[in-house]
């Protein structure tokens, strides 16, 4: 019955992710965009086509996904947990170990990577599994430091494991971004080397964005579809009422151990597309900074949806890219005295007298970018989970809702 | 070898009369897959196609039959509105048997009533509420041969052997047909225009409810006339199978057949079955039906709900929604004064306010798609049919009443009057009485009197076998007609004016602050009232004065809120003449209600009974 929006005849209806025109629409857009962004079609996006945004957009769609798995924990079962970045190592690990090169200190195996990506999820998942039983026990802040125990642990382990990580402060290499079906030396599709495809030349960043732009919608399209099948109502049983979700039938026990081995797999995943894609990391990087990052994303985004981990993991990835080109911009209007040049002058110093919260000189008074960049991050939690719990998601809601209610407020 | 699968010869009903039954029978060979109601389920329309109807319609009259149901027996229905019970109903005018429908609000005292009335010998009782009311008289109907339930929650235990749960019912319709299969087709095959196929009892404002019998050629005169008269909807087409219909009001009632079974057997129109009277609203916004029909208490909940939310709409929406309800009224007025059609004046406006507001609006309250809607069974303040056709919503009034299967007059598109109920259907038989100004009627429409009641039907009828309809009505330009008042109702005042109380109250109701307004004087000095307000409205109004309350009676004797009654009824006054002007009122102090007795199961005051219960309240005015 068309025109009729609120009416469902059957529950494959009322469950549809994009259930009208106009959203298939709407994404159909925003996906052939997202596709062209290597290619620098799309007016007004075409600086993102550039190998340096290119790299910062790869490095979002990485933690997309390793975020995507953090919601489905805390997001959709309401379990919280620190040690996201130890369930990333250990599916970064599993994939040096059977993607990468050996040599006379590192293990390594040389299989390729479309056998290793899915290991590294599952060897996540499974130390998941082990994790899970004590989510049953404790709850809420507990389970925070319990996690945040394995983070430490984990810190332990990779240090001195060097035949897996590598030397500390240094790392190891990790495998090359290809599909090979088995034989390494030959590689159909190759994508950490410049080179034309179908006649079109892309370069390494843009074939890499373009994997990972298939990876990662992968993961949304499971994640939403999560969130409506059976298991993802299991989790919001849990999370609401633990105690009337074993009421109504929904094992606790079960339905945490499941929360907990989806979310280590898309960690694993992760883990294992992060350090392709930067190419070699250390040991120290897998802390509990990391860990927060992505409880940051998923606050400033908003919990328990994925299109608000969507917004942001945009939204971390280009603040520091953002504050960096802000101060930039202030510091060439301080100089030319541009139009902006007196609020300019007020935040950025450029030397040591000058007033300015943001210095640009090197190790002078007042704080750096990335001190600056940190603050501005801290600062954007805090008034999230002040004044807006659902984060971005809760803004774009706020608008909707406008709209929705339209001549009336409800 | 290939062997031909002969579909097996369909029964020949035709030599029948044309009942609903065999209506639905033709339905369910021509188009058998094409959905013809649905019923929410746990969030879910759920349809069920002409096939399934007739094969539930089919089991249940041999269920009917098994159950000992012959030509003339009365089967009652005391439910909600549900596919059962349309199910039942047209199962028993299949096998020549009468249909007597029930209030579901109707409370223990009128159920036995109208069971030891109609002399019903089969009862379906929804649930375990309506079955209670039933075994609670005093001699638990023993008259009822079998209880038929769907619900069956609660009803288990009982022990009582009549009880049989709707699914047996079909179970042993089902054995009963496959030893007997010609068994209904027969019955339909006799099927005689003279069969009565329902009593309607009539709420009975004064005294106890008298069933209307009405016939096979009634009903197919109604569904001629109510349904398919021509010019009946602003775009020209008759109800058809595309059409969509929300059933919610009781099916007992006469408007309610006629606008949901009747259309949907004699056009195909789809009916979906509101979950409950409280969830109308929300229903309306899933179905957004194309036909409407609607008692005036609804449409002024409506024009309420709109009232109170604009109100509580943010600044910028409320600016915009107070310009637009400007254009609205002026865009009422304009098509009004043309008949319902748009002028270009109206056309443009509407053009500008349908993107600003009309089209939200619309969805919101399920008039999106309604291209045809009516007003009926009670009178209706005009201010309310102005506002619908200001927003967009094609809204006409009719009247009819059981007696004469609701066939009476119209407000043609096109070619309505406010305030009056139209014109009369084409070629039917009505006048207006020159001694009492009374309305009669004559046409094949009209009932074969009331069940068990010879000298009740002899009253009703005149000398040359008219229907008199008991209302009192004028002509308007020659061939429309105003409703002035029931005759029973008319106040004479000490000083021997007549004044018909009717109009003032719909004027006082016409606000959304009060929900019931009784108009006393007969045989006083002069006009007095008691007023019931709208708890929802008020109680909003109170909250935003920010005027603590706790009951309905504490709310209703604020002296804010009797100022606040205080200045509608002097501006009421100032509508009316001098002798007609309310010189005191008095709050009801209760919500009114079915089961207490001041209301109809149609939600329509009881006069006499308001009287004996307020009767200190109405004195107190008077000396």
């Amino acid at each position: 019955m068309r025109g009729r929006p609120n009416l469902y005849t059957s529950y494959e209806d009322e469950q549809k992710i994009l259930p009208t025109v106009t959203q298939r629409v709407t994404m159909g857009a925003f996906l052939l965009a997202t596709v062209t962004v290597p290619f620098s079609v799309v007016p007004g996006l075409r600086f993102l086509g550039t190998p340096g945004w290119l790299q910062i957009l790869n490095v979002m769609l990485v933690f997309l996904v390793a975020a995507l798995g953090l919601n489905i924990l805390i997001g959709f079962a309401g379990q919280v947990s620190l040690g996201h970045a130890f369930f990333m190592a250990v599916g970064a690990y599993t994939a040096a170990v059977l993607a990468g090169s050996p040599t006379q200190a590192l293990w390594g195996l040389e299989l390729p990577l479309w056998f290793a990506l899915p290991i590294a999820g599952l060897a996540a998942a499974a130390v998941g599994i082990v994790v899970a039983p004590t989510a049953v026990r404790v709850r809420g802040l507990y389970l925070a430091i319990v996690t945040l125990g394995l983070v430490f642990i984990g810190a332990h382990i990779f240090r001195n494991w060097n035949q897996v990580t590598g030397v500390p402060e240094l790392g190891r290499d990790w495998g090359p971004l290809q599909l090979a079906l088995w034989d390494i030396d030959g590689p159909a599709l190759r994508f950490d080397k410049d080179g034309d495809w179908f006649g079109v030349f892309v370069s390494a960043e843009g074939k890499t964005f373009l994997f990972m732009l298939v990876v990662a919608v992968g993961f949304v399209v499971l994640s939403k579809n999560l969130a409506r099948s059976r298991l993802g109502r299991s989790f919001a049983a849990i999370r609401d009422r633990d105690i009337a979700a074993e009421v109504m039938g929904v094992s606790e026990v079960k339905a945490k151990t499941q929360a907990f081995a989806i979310s280590s797999f898309y960690a694993g995943v992760g883990g294992a597309l992060y350090a392709t894609v930067v190419g070699a990391l250390q040991p120290e990087i897998w802390n509990l900074f990391l860990s927060v990052e992505f409880v940051a994303i998923i606050l400033i985004g908003g919990a328990g949806t994925t299109a608000g981990v969507v917004l942001g993991a945009i939204f971390v990835q280009t603040l520091p890219r953002i504050v960096e080109n802000t101060t930039a911009f202030l510091e060439v209007q301080v100089e030319t005295q541009g139009w902006f040049a007196p609020i300019a002058d007020l935040i950025i110093r450029t030397d040591g007298a000058d007033l300015g919260i943001v210095s640009t000189v090197n190790n002078g008074p007042g704080l750096s970018v990335a001190q600056a960049n940190g603050l501005l991050f801290g600062l954007f939690i805090v008034l999230f989970l002040i004044f807006e719990p659902l984060g971005l998601y809760g803004v774009w809601l706020r608008i909707r809702n406008y709209w929705k209610g339209w001549p009336f407020t409800y | 070898m290939t062997t031909v699968v002969e579909r097996p010869e369909s029964p020949d009903i035709s030599s029948g009369y044309p009942t609903v039954a065999s209506l639905s029978y033709d339905w369910s060979k021509r188009v058998p897959d094409q959905v013809a109601m649905r019923e929410k389920d746990f969030g879910i329309w759920k349809g069920y196609t002409w096939e399934r109807v007739w094969e539930l319609v089919h089991e249940a009259a041999h269920g009917l039959l098994a159950l000992g149901v012959t030509k003339g027996d009365r089967v009652s229905i005391h439910s909600e509105d549900r596919p059962e019970w349309v199910v039942l109903d047209i199962a028993t005018v299949a096998i020549r048997a009468i249909t007597v429908g029930m209030y579901p609000t109707n409370p223990a005292a009128e159920v036995e009533y109208l069971l030891g009335d109609s002399g019903s010998i089969v009862h379906l009782a929804e649930d375990q509420e309506q079955v209670d009311k039933l075994l609670e008289g005093a001699d638990g109907a023993q008259t009822v041969k079998h209880i038929i339930y769907v619900e069956p929650r609660g009803i288990r235990g009982y022990g009582d052997d009549r009880l049989m749960f709707w699914d047996d019912f079909l179970e042993s319709g089902r054995r009963h047909m496959a030893e007997n299969p010609s068994a209904v087709f027969d019955l339909m095959a006799a099927a005689e225009a003279g069969d009565l196929m329902t009593l309607v009892y009539t709420s009975g404002t004064t005294g106890p409810p008298k069933g209307a019998m009405l016939t096979n050629a009634n009903a197919q005169f109604a569904m001629d006339l109510v349904v398919n008269v021509p010019g009946r909807t602003p775009d020209g087409i008759i109800p058809n199978s595309s059409d969509t219909i929300l059933t919610y009001l009781p099916l007992c009632h006469v408007a309610e057949r006629i606008f949901s079974t009747w259309t949907m057997v004699i056009s195909g129109a789809m009916l979906n079955y509101a979950e409950s009277i409280e969830t109308v609203q929300e229903n309306l916004r899933e179905i957004q039906p194309t036909l409407f029909f609607a008692v005036p208490r609804i449409w002024e909940k409506m024009a309420a709900i709109v009232e109170i939310k604009s109100r509580d709409a943010t600044r910028v929406k409320r600016l915009i929604f107070r310009g637009v309800m400007r254009l609205a009224r002026s865009i009422g007025k304009d098509k009004i004064a043309n008949g319902g059609s748009h002028t270009v004046k109206s056309r443009i406006l509407y053009a500008v306010g349908y993107p600003l507001v009309f089209r939200a609006l619309k969805e919101r309250l399920g008039m999106r798609r309604v291209r045809w809607s009516a007003t009926g069974a009670a009178p209706i303040a005009p201010e309310v049919i102005e506002f619908f056709t200001g927003i967009g919503v094609p809204i006409f009034e009719l009247y009819g009443m059981t007696e004469n299967s609701a066939v009476a007059t119209l407000n043609f598109a096109g070619r309505m009057k406010l305030g009056t109920v139209g014109e009369a259907y084409p070629g039917i038989g009505l006048r207006i009485d020159e001694d009492t100004g009374e309305i009669q009627t004559k046409h094949p429409g009209v009932f074969q009197g009331y069940w068990n009641k010879p000298e009740k039907t002899a009253e009703t009828m005149t000398s040359d076998g008219w229907l008199r309809t008991g209302d009192v009505g004028e002509w308007v330009d020659g061939t429309y007609v105003k409703i002035v008042d029931r005759i029973k109702d008319i106040i004479i005042t000490a000083g021997g004016k007549n004044v018909s109380p009717s109009e003032i109250e719909n004027s006082l109701k016409a606000s959304p602050l009060i929900k019931e307004a009784m108009v006393v004087g007969d045989g006083r000095k002069f006009l007095a009232a008691l007023i019931a307000i709208e708890f929802d409205v008020v109680g909003d109004w109170a909250t935003r004065r920010q005027i603590a309350y706790t009951t309905y009676r504490d709310l209703s004797e604020k002296p804010e809120v009797i100022e606040l009654v205080q200045s509608i009824v002097t501006s009421t006054n100032d509508k009316f003449s001098r002798v007609e002007n309310i010189r005191k009122f008095r709050m009801i102090p209760k919500e009114l209600d079915h089961e207490d007795g001041e209301l109809t199961a149609t939600q329509k005051l009881k006069r006499s009974a308001m009287v004996e219960t307020f009767g200190d309240l109405v004195e107190s005015m008077f000396t």
